[in-house]
């Protein structure tokens, strides 16, 4: 088997059956005549040979050409409209993905720990699926006949709506009272309380076990965290990655929340005994937690969808 | 980038679209595969081989070339030539190109 042997059969393989005996017998003495025109010029012919497939190139390439394929995944037409559809997929079905796992593992009395493990590793394959079918699924628009779907044409319409920085600003400077103010509330409750025990010493209206296990601190970590995001967005650029962290850390700061509250492991049982309540309030107080976290994995979710779309 | 990459790209934009006006002149006489290469080389349109033989049955499946075996000599070879709706494209084309080259010159006051 011969070097143009080897080449012609490269190329060839990725062509449709029936072009083929066609495009070999031209390719064949396209080859032949080149060398040919190379060894009269005084080429050895070996050397002619490797020079004209060297010119020749990439045999998938020349055979893209013959076939009319593109040598691209997603090309300009689409893509686009790929990294739109990929940012708003990520941005809405992610936290809901989390949002449903923590619920559903919450109610099985799984620990904090587990539940938020299951979350973010269901959301990572989620994130990985999503990120797989619809590339697929743009890559085989690219390849298929006839593309002349165009998807939609522009308009200016579709232009992302001017900032209204000053209503955002109170917005910032609200959301970050509301952080310091609760996360001090939350660490000062072990030793501020009504309560008081045999000792004198103040029982916290908080479990002790957040404390203990340090989960208190992972909390307050993740509401900064959460803050932090609101400064980038309202000082640096919006851009989808920014959404997508903000979104997560808001919807790990609710999980958290529903599988504390699942758990029992947000009040301190003594102080609810010190204090006199009844189990009714101690639900009550689980339930508000539960329906305010998840009015704000709701609104995490419509807020992502609504800044995708826009951005 | 470096500068002689960049002029590269600049005439490969430019000149993008030229060797199909190339190709359809010179085959109102009927010609194969590699001796079109050679032509096109010698009158200054330069391409490359794996950019030509792609193209030459791209433009036979849009009508604008006709092809024929010739199995006369040794080597079997397909000949091209160009179609009546070839010609036509190649008239427009041509036209075009002379309206592009006025354009410049009027730019350029050499009119």
């Amino acid at each position: 088997m011969t070097l143009t042997d080897r080449y012609v059969d490269a190329a060839l393989r990725r062509l449709p059956a029936r072009q083929r005996p066609d495009i070999e017998r031209e390719l064949r003495a396209s080859i032949a005549d080149a060398v040919d025109d190379r060894v009269e010029s005084g080429t050895d012919p070996t050397a002619a040979e490797v020079a004209v497939l060297t010119e020749l190139g990439d045999p998938q390439r020349l055979a893209a050409g013959y076939a009319d394929r593109p040598l691209h995944l997603i090309g300009p037409a689409l893509f686009l409209d790929y990294t739109r559809l990929l940012a708003t997929l990520l941005a809405t079905v992610l936290p809901a993905v989390a949002a449903i796992v923590a619920l559903v593992r919450a109610m099985d009395d799984a620990d904090a720990g587990s539940v938020v493990a299951d979350a973010f590793s269901a959301t990572f394959t989620a994130a990985i699926h999503i990120g797989f079918w619809t590339t697929l699924l743009f890559a085989f628009i690219e390849r298929f006949p006839g593309q002349h779907w165009v998807i939609h044409t522009w308009t200016p319409d579709a232009l992302p709506e001017p900032p209204s920085r000053r209503l955002k600003y109170t917005e910032l400077v609200l959301e970050t009272a509301a952080t310091v103010l609760f996360s001090t509330l939350i660490l000062l409750t072990p030793v501020v309380s009504t309560e008081k025990d045999a000792n004198g010493d103040p029982i916290g209206l908080l479990s002790p076990w957040l404390w203990d296990t340090g989960v208190v601190y992972g909390f307050i970590a993740l509401v900064v965290v959460a803050l932090g995001f609101s400064f980038a967005r309202y000082y640096g650029r919006w851009n989808v990655p920014i959404a997508i962290a903000r979104g997560l850390a808001t919807v790990a700061c609710s999980i958290l929340l529903i599988a504390l509250a699942a758990n029992d492991r947000i009040l301190n049982p003594e102080f609810i005994a010190a204090a006199g309540w009844s189990d009714d309030a101690n639900r009550w107080v689980y339930i508000g937690v539960i329906a305010t976290s998840l009015g704000t994995l709701a609104h995490a979710v419509v807020e992502a969808a609504k800044q995708v779309r826009k951005g | 980038m470096p500068e002689d990459e960049l002029l590269a790209t600049h005439l490969q934009e430019l000149r993008r679209g030229t060797v199909v006006l190339a190709c359809l002149l010179i085959l109102q006489r009927p010609n194969y595969g590699y001796a079109l290469l050679d032509l096109l080389e010698k009158y200054g349109f330069a391409v490359d081989a794996n950019t030509l033989y792609p193209l030459l049955r791209r433009l036979e499946k849009q009508g604008l070339l006709t092809s024929d075996w010739n199995t006369d000599e040794s080597r079997p070879r397909k000949f091209y030539r160009t179609s009546a709706d070839g010609t036509a494209l190649a008239q427009t084309l041509s036209h075009d190109w002379d309206e592009l080259d006025a354009a410049f010159r009027s730019l350029k006051g050499e009119s």
